[in-house]
């Protein structure tokens, strides 16, 4: 089976993994990183999203070999010493989510999002969650999370 | 962390665990030398089974084992029994119940029903071998439209069950109804079309079982809403074993809505296939999968007939339903389009006479069982939607007919001609309230700017009228820890919904212990006796209540000891702020002293052991509550397209006490968007002819996304707590399905209503909208 | 989904090598339809190629009136180019309005012409402003790379290498999307150019075509009103649950026409 060594979340890992392995089974099932979430099998429903050099992507639409030498942050390594990223504070702050489920991809969207466009309007916010289904919140919360921890990041 | 209040939005508990990726949902759980299993489904909406040849998908390497219909008939398993309360119907006609096994027997009744089961050592191999099961199929004639199922000379799903009727239901006075019609000024007659759709929690259904030989016992995760009934469903009607022999837990339960509260056919399976193979199983569905293999909702045709007076007073209200209820009677599936849709017909309103008649249907669809509302959605919307027609048709204004027929508040309590105890609330000041919230002035500004950008603009009102629902008792056991720490079990289950919050913040708040101490637990049959999981918006009134019980229990067994300590009476002490005192003295220790003492054997009374304040309490609910409240929409419609846009949302809820405000805000922002969602863009939809759903995955059926649904403004009325329930609460999980869609679909014909255009069926796509303007040039 | 032999080639001819040597090789741009798909069980390549680290394949220019736009370029990259935003502004709006911020960041330019989806959107692009698609053999313009549903000129083994698109005077997009896939439901590029007004269509079809009578009709009057009465007839179009061919074709007009007022804004700020 093909090796594999990538950065994620600031730890060089090595594995060997199929062809058809995707990045989300890599990060799972031989990392046991499982806040990567799987939620549905058409590239939908956005619970998978990590970053892959800075920028969000669906890990289930990603083979792991794509991954090969990059650098992978998962929901896992988005918290710092302790201390939780803005936008996971904003998310507890202002009941941003429910089950839990959607929370994984959605903070990893939301952090990407707000990178992209530090000083988003509610509009663009919203939009920029096109790739990302909640059934719990009615994204009303997410997206007053997002707007919330934009504010914390642009300091 | 402080005391907490009642009535503090406090952050969730559970959050954290959340937002780092340290949940532990159903595919985050790997048992030591687990199996994969994956579900063989039926490609056939309705067919007899020939023959199953599994040899080539037994050749595969890799592959442990395949589950067959004859495993199940030699093993002599038993069918999952529908437990739906209502099982007569007119004429004391019994409800038809067909087997439901968890494979299909000799035949195939819809798509993907499950025919077999595949183990393998890997899932990639079960989903090969699960390709390799080859069923030899005769194709039936396929009916998923219940009216046509009805008709005489039908496809038959089930040999001994006539014309595919599960259930002739009705409720009421059919002869004063009828009555009241005939001396009404004006009859208003809608034909209302609730669309069948499906609950996509994000988190797909899934499993993991394994067997003790040692112990001859089985251990289940299992993501589910309901542990303890589906853990005697699986135990004692299939397995046929006791149920202290299946522990069944669920972890983190990535949402449910209904739709994982029924029992399905995959645990059991998965748990046999764990006992043949002396190995843990696992089985997670695809979303795809999810889509046929998870129960429906909704799926009602009625015809709603409205009696008034010349002043437009209503005076009758007839509902008659045809409820798909799919294939088989499921959980409680019989139970929505019956009794589940007939408690609240009227809504808020006050009518002399109603009568609702219903059937419930087999066709060769999924099963339906509960989804959010169960019910009282599609009743809500027939009321509001006839309610509207009668506005138009008869010249009324829409918001001045709603509010001469509300419920004046000195009418309160009364019972409705359904039935419904409906004890006390303030619905005309509820509808006031949501009118001022949403700013009726502003409003032809608003339509002439949307004139300006050629778009039509419309708004509607829709209060509604509610009640709860699901197992009636409910455990809370307290057990207090040397160390310190509190230990709430609570049987009822969170999917979502924050009890990991809410309840320990009841128990601190009434014991004036900090919200820190208490460790909760839940969903978990070794750790409550008695649960009745999650449904019919439950948790609070139910589970709140035995939560508060359990508090007064503990706090008169402090008495017992503080008095002891006091050298006094029980009677005399008192329990204020967290401290039990007696008055007119300067004796007075607090619950954490109390605690601390009940673990000293030398402070204790005869007869209370160390860690004697622990209880365990089991509270039943007497009556139903009656949530209620009132949503408003105004709506932008794009003529050129169809193409809809919420532009305002507003809604005033009576939940009685609001024990964490940022949580009913949660419950009432989900079900607001489950309703638009339901209102604009799903649906279940089905092939005519071959029984195919052809909305079977993301791509096809659509789910709404953030920028689907509106900002909404929500406020709460809080003067009308009940005296139902010792916390004063009216469920506040499935009220927001209640309003949208009636308040959506009646806002986008308002803006459309210089067409003429009395109806579209929900969902309001973009062509429906188009074709109805379309039509009327 | 079927095992596979990966392959990450670092160069252009490394990548048409393991190609070729595959008993059937597929080469993978994003992988944002092809690992669905995939994942469907519906393709089982015996080898994937991925293209991802071939730099030959990326990047952007602008020279001359022509944007040029490497194969593997994602739409991401698209979508924020200040050259391409400066000399075809709807172009860059376009490459953002695909997928969602996810899938911009894996999918190319491209993948997409080379899976030509019925309701993708570049095929409008390149169709409406005349582009031609450079591969490793040779030029096709856009009136012949796109033949069908899901298939191209492309030759077995034949890559997309780039993209040319002429700089219009004036072009515009509208795209009415799919509310559950949010796919083109019908997507209609505009564009005014130095050989004329060319409209092309997508999502509406099996594969994405050009209206004539509209080109006409925009050529003596570049305005909306020129198309106001216009129908297309709905016999050649796709009928589903999202929407009838009579729908699709009304739209179609529908879109024309704000794609054009598209086109008119987009002009009139530059």
């Amino acid at each position: 089976m093909p090796e594999l060594t990538m950065t994620v979340n600031g730890k060089q890992v090595t594995g060997s993994v199929e062809g058809r392995t995707l990045l989300v089974q890599f990060l799972r099932d031989s990392l046991a990183l499982t806040g990567t979430h799987v939620g549905c099998d058409t590239s939908q429903c956005g619970a998978c999203v990590v970053h892959v050099d800075g920028k969000p992507v669906k890990s289930c639409t990603m083979l792991a070999l794509q991954a090969d030498g990059r650098d992978v942050l998962t929901i896992e390594g988005l918290a710092k010493g302790g201390e939780l990223h803005p936008m996971q504070e904003a998310f507890r702050e202002n009941h941003g989510l429910q089950c839990g489920f959607c929370t994984p991809g959605m903070v990893m969207a939301s952090v990407a999002l707000v990178q992209e466009n530090p000083d988003p309007s509610e509009e663009e916010v919203r939009h920029g969650l096109e790739g990302n289904l909640c059934r719990c919140t009615g994204y009303q919360n997410i997206v007053k999370s997002i707007l919330s921890a934009a504010k914390v990041m642009r300091g | 962390m402080s005391v907490p209040e009642i009535g503090q939005s406090l952050p969730r508990t559970e959050d954290e665990r959340f937002l780092t990726g340290q949940g532990n949902y159903i595919d985050d759980i790997n048992l030591d030398g687990q199996a994969h299993a994956v579900v063989v489904r039926s490609t056939h909406a309705h067919a007899r089974i020939n023959a199953i040849d599994v040899a080539q998908a037994l050749a595969l390497d890799g592959v442990l084992l395949v589950v067959t219909p004859d495993d199940w008939k030699k093993e002599g398993f038993g069918p999952m029994p529908t437990k739906t309360a209502i099982r007569k119907g007119k004429n004391d006609m019994d409800l038809a119940e067909p087997p439901r096994h968890c494979l299909a027997m000799d035949k195939v009744r819809y798509v993907g029903e499950p025919v077999a089961l595949v183990v393998a050592e890997t899932a990639a191999i079960a989903i090969e071998a699960a390709e390799l099961v080859d069923i030899d199929y005769v194709s039936l004639d396929v009916v998923v439209d219940p009216k046509k199922a009805l008709i005489d000379g039908a496809p038959q799903l089930w040999d001994d069950i006539a014309n595919n009727l599960c259930l002739d239901f009705e409720l009421g006075d059919a002869a004063a109804t009828q009555a009241a019609f005939d001396k009404a000024d004006h009859v208003v007659t809608l034909e209302v079309f609730n669309n069948r759709v499906t609950a996509v929690p994000i988190e797909p259904r899934g499993a993991v079982a394994s067997y003790s030989p040692e112990t001859d016992s089985y251990l289940l995760y299992n993501a589910t809403q309901n542990v303890h009934a589906n853990r005697d469903t699986f135990a004692e009607s299939v397995l046929g074993i006791e149920k202290e022999k299946l522990h069944h837990i669920a972890p983190d339960v990535g949402g449910g809505f209904g739709v994982k509260n029924g029992a399905y056919p995959e645990p059991p399976l998965i748990l046999y296939a764990s006992k043949r193979l002396g190995r843990a199983v696992k089985w997670i569905n695809t979303r795809s999968e999810s889509f046929v293999g998870d129960t429906h909702g909704r799926g009602q045709d009625s015809t709603v007939e409205l009696a008034l007076n010349k002043d437009g007073k209503f005076i009758a209200l007839r509902t008659t339903t045809i409820g798909a209820i799919g294939a088989f009677c499921w959980t409680v599936g019989p139970f929505t389009p019956t009794g589940g849709s007939a408690r609240t017909q009227g809504g808020p309103y006050g009518f002399e006479a109603m009568y609702y008649q219903a059937k419930a249907v087999f066709t060769n669809t999924h099963p339906m069982d509960p989804y959010r509302g169960a019910g009282r959605p599609e009743g809500s919307f027939q009321i509001e939607r006839v309610v509207e027609k009668a506005a138009r048709e008869l010249g009324f204004d829409p918001v001045e007919l709603r509010r001469l027929n509300l419920i004046p508040r000195d009418a309160l309590p009364l019972k409705t001609p359904m039935g419904l105890d409906v004890d006390c609330g303030d619905f005309p000041e509820v509808f006031e309230r949501t009118l001022k919230l949403s700013d009726r002035a502003g409003f032809d500004a608003r339509l002439a700017a949307s004139r300006e950008k050629r778009l039509r603009r419309g708004f509607a009102i829709a209060p509604y009228l509610e009640c709860t629902g699901g197992g009636p008792k409910e455990f809370a056991g307290v057990t207090f820890v040397e160390n310190g720490t509190v230990d709430l079990a609570v049987g009822s289950q969170s999917t979502g919904m924050g009890h990991e919050t809410a309840m320990p913040q009841i128990l601190a708040a009434n014991l004036g212990l900090p919200f820190d101490d208490i460790r909760y637990h839940q969903a978990d049959t070794d750790k409550t006796p008695i649960g009745g999981g999650h449904g019919g918006s439950r948790n609070l009134e139910v589970g709140g209540s035995a939560v508060l019980q359990a508090a007064g229990e503990v706090i008169e067994k402090g008495k017992v000891l503080a008095a002891h300590i006091f050298e006094t009476t029980p009677e005399k002490i008192t329990f204020e702020d967290g401290a039990f005192a007696e008055p007119g003295t300067n004796h007075s220790m607090t619950m954490r002293e109390i605690i601390d003492a009940s673990f000293d054997p030398l402070t204790l009374p005869d007869g209370m052991e160390p860690g004697g304040l622990n209880v365990g309490s089991t509270f039943e609910r007497g009556i139903i509550s009656v949530p209620n409240g009132c949503h408003a929409a105004e709506v932008e419609v794009d003529p050129e397209t169809g193409k809809i846009n919420i532009d305002g949302y507003w809604v005033v809820d009576d939940f009685g006490t609001i024990i964490n405000p940022m949580l009913a805000d949660g419950q009432v922002m989900g079900g607001v968007a489950q309703g638009i969602g339901q209102a604009l863009m799903e649906e279940a939809y089905y092939e005519e002819d071959t029984g195919q759903l052809v909305t079977g995955s993301l791509i096809d059926y659509a789910l709404p996304r953030a920028d689907d649904i509106p900002n909404m403004v929500l406020a709460f009325y809080e003067d009308a707590p009940t005296a139902k329930n010792p916390l004063g609460v009216k469920g506040a999980g499935e009220a927001g399905c209640c309003g949208a869609p009636p308040a959506v679909v009646n806002a986008v014909l308002d803006a459309l209503k210089d067409y003429g255009i009395e109806n579209i069926s929900m969902p309001l796509t973009p062509e429906k909208v188009w074709r109805a303007i379309h039509a009327k040039g | 989904m079927y095992d596979f032999k990966f392959h990450n080639p670092d160069s252009l001819a490394a990548a048409l090598e393991s190609c070729s040597q595959a008993e059937d090789g597929q080469f993978m741009a994003g992988g944002q339809t092809m690992i669905p798909v995939m994942k469907q069980r519906l393709s089982m390549p015996s080898d994937v190629i991925d293209l991802g680290s071939v730099e030959d394949l990326k990047g952007i220019s602008v020279a001359d009136g022509v944007v040029s736009i490497g194969a593997m370029t994602t739409h991401a990259l698209v979508a924020a180019d200040g050259d391409v935003q400066r000399a075809i502004p709807v172009l860059a709006a376009l490459a953002g309005g695909i997928g969602d911020p996810h899938v911009r960041n894996r999918g190319t330019l491209g993948g997409s012409i080379a899976n030509n989806d019925p309701a993708a959107d570049y095929p409008a692009a390149l169709l409406a402003l005349g582009a031609n698609v450079h591969t490793d053999r040779r030029q096709i313009a856009a009136d012949d790379f796109f033949t069908g549903m899901f298939e191209t000129a492309l030759e077995e083994g034949e890559l997309a290498i780039r993209v040319d698109f002429p700089v219009p005077k004036a072009a515009g997009y509208a795209k009415f999307g799919n509310p559950a896939s949010r796919y083109a439901m019908v997507g209609v590029f505009v564009s005014q150019g130095s050989d004329g007004v060319r409209v092309a269509v997508t999502g509406a079809a099996p594969c994405v075509f050009r209206i004539s009578e509209m080109e006409k009709a925009l050529s003596n009057n570049f305005s909306p009103a020129a198309i106001k009465d216009m129908t297309v007839p709905a016999a050649d179009l796709n009928n589903d649950i999202h929407a009838s061919a009579e729908y699709r074709a009304h739209l179609i007009g529908v879109m024309a026409a704000r794609a054009v007022g598209d086109a008119i804004l987009r002009e009139g700020a530059a």
